[in-house]
């Protein structure tokens, strides 16, 4: 038992906890009250639960064994007795674990659950409510589907598959109606823009980025990237490659595109990258210096006719 | 010997008007010498579940470096597709077709 304490405390204390007896014993009425009323109503099945979400009623089922556990134990210890190794209290953990485990649950049925409170208390839904849309499936295939697609039906990989021969009704080709506008660009204007390619063109070199690595405080990445500058023959050989795979040819190449490609494979395989750096004078404001790699501005030599019309004179590049 | 060739195949197409499935087929044989021509439409059999007598196969080349080889692999509906559609060099890969010796003169 506890210590002896004085007079005065146990005398608060005693009508404080008169206080709260009677408070406890007035709810414990008014709760009586109230679930005999509704043990007789669903004695009287006024709450038909048969057509209802099972989730909901395995939670009712789950709710009231709680309940009665809970009460079990608390008679228990209101008489005196200790929890100590009861099993009501390994049923009550099992049920708030299940609880707690079907709460997900019920944050996914909320949408549908309030849809059904809903109509149930409203009668209908209007027309522009938000809860009565809902995909359509069936409106998103073709109604010009003919029997072609029920034997397309491939196993293994399967691509686009070719296009439908009944297309509709042929229609006349409209050709796109484009605004044309005016062209007024100056000479100034074109520097300009030249000059800002050959900026974002610097700030792209190898210098720049070096620098850049230099200062910032990022850590350093080594990634097996694509070379930033797509070639015109990279370019090329992409479309090449493209067509070829389409078509399902395969195209000769001529002297002249291997001679091309060789050069540029070339250019890019040798340590030439090492010794030769990008012109960032667009960045400086210096004079533009260029590479010997990149074509200079092709100036065309008046060609004689005479010297044309000669047989056998062949200049190949 | 480890038979490392794995196919991958892409673009994948059914074409209705050649009767035919067509396809780009890229073979893998690392650490190996280019595929020949008669050994992938076994495999492409096996991946589509069709007959080797209307799979047909050809355009292979070999990337730089090797490895990696790619090419065109065409399958027919039927055989009588096949000997109406495909052109008679590759029939006669296959053995389905000889060119007649005949002399010039």
């Amino acid at each position: 038992m506890a210590a002896p304490v004085s007079a005065e405390v146990l005398e608060s204390d005693l009508s404080s906890a008169m206080a709260l007896l009677k408070n406890l014993q007035e709810q414990v009425m008014a709760v009586t009250a109230h679930i005999q009323a509704l043990t007789k109503k669903v004695q009287a099945r006024a709450y038909p639960t048969e057509k209802g979400l099972s989730l909901l009623e395995v939670k009712d089922q789950l709710l009231l064994m709680y309940l009665m556990d809970l009460s079990h134990l608390i008679l228990n210890k209101a008489s005196g007795g200790s929890l100590q190794r009861h099993a009501a209290v390994l049923r009550l953990v099992e049920m708030r674990t299940v609880l707690e485990k079907l709460r997900p649950l019920d944050q996914k049925l909320k949408y549908q659950i309030d849809k059904l409170i809903k109509t149930a208390v409203t009668g209908s839904l209007s027309e522009n409510d938000p809860l009565r849309f809902k995909p359509h499936p069936s409106s998103m295939m073709s109604k010009l589907s003919s029997e072609d697609e029920e034997d397309e039906a491939e196993k293994g990989q399967s691509g686009a598959s070719g296009k439908k021969s009944a297309n509709g009704a042929v229609k006349k080709y409209v050709p796109p109606r484009l605004v044309p506008v005016h062209y007024d660009e100056t000479e100034a204007e074109r520097e300009k823009k030249r000059l800002e390619r050959a900026k974002k063109r610097a700030l792209s070199s190898s210098v720049i980025r070096e620098l850049k690595e230099q200062y910032s405080d990022a850590p350093e990445e080594i990634r097996d990237a694509r070379h930033p500058h797509v070639t015109r023959q990279s370019q090329e050989d992409q479309h090449r490659i493209n067509y070829e795979e389409s078509m399902m040819v395969r195209l000769s190449v001529s002297k002249r595109e291997k001679g091309r490609r060789k050069r540029a494979s070339v250019m890019s395989s040798q340590l030439h990258s090492l010794t030769h750096f990008s012109d960032i004078s667009a960045l400086t404001g210096g004079t533009p210096h260029l590479d010997e790699d990149q074509n200079p501005v092709k100036k065309r030599k008046k060609v004689p006719k005479k010297g044309r019309k000669k047989k056998g004179f062949r200049r190949r590049r | 010997m480890n038979n490392t060739m794995t196919i991958w195949t892409r673009k994948f197409m059914t074409n209705r008007l050649l009767q035919w499935k067509q396809m780009a087929t890229d073979v893998l044989h690392p650490g190996k010498a280019t595929v020949p021509k008669t050994e992938v439409p076994g495999k492409l059999v096996k991946m589509y579940k069709t007959t080797p007598h209307v799979t047909f196969v050809f355009g292979f080349r070999t990337h730089f470096g090797g490895g990696k080889t790619t090419g065109f692999g065409v399958i027919y509906d039927s055989l009588d597709y096949a000997k109406k559609n495909e052109p008679k060099h590759r029939l006669s890969r296959y053995g389905l077709y000889q060119k007649k010796n005949t002399s010039r003169k």
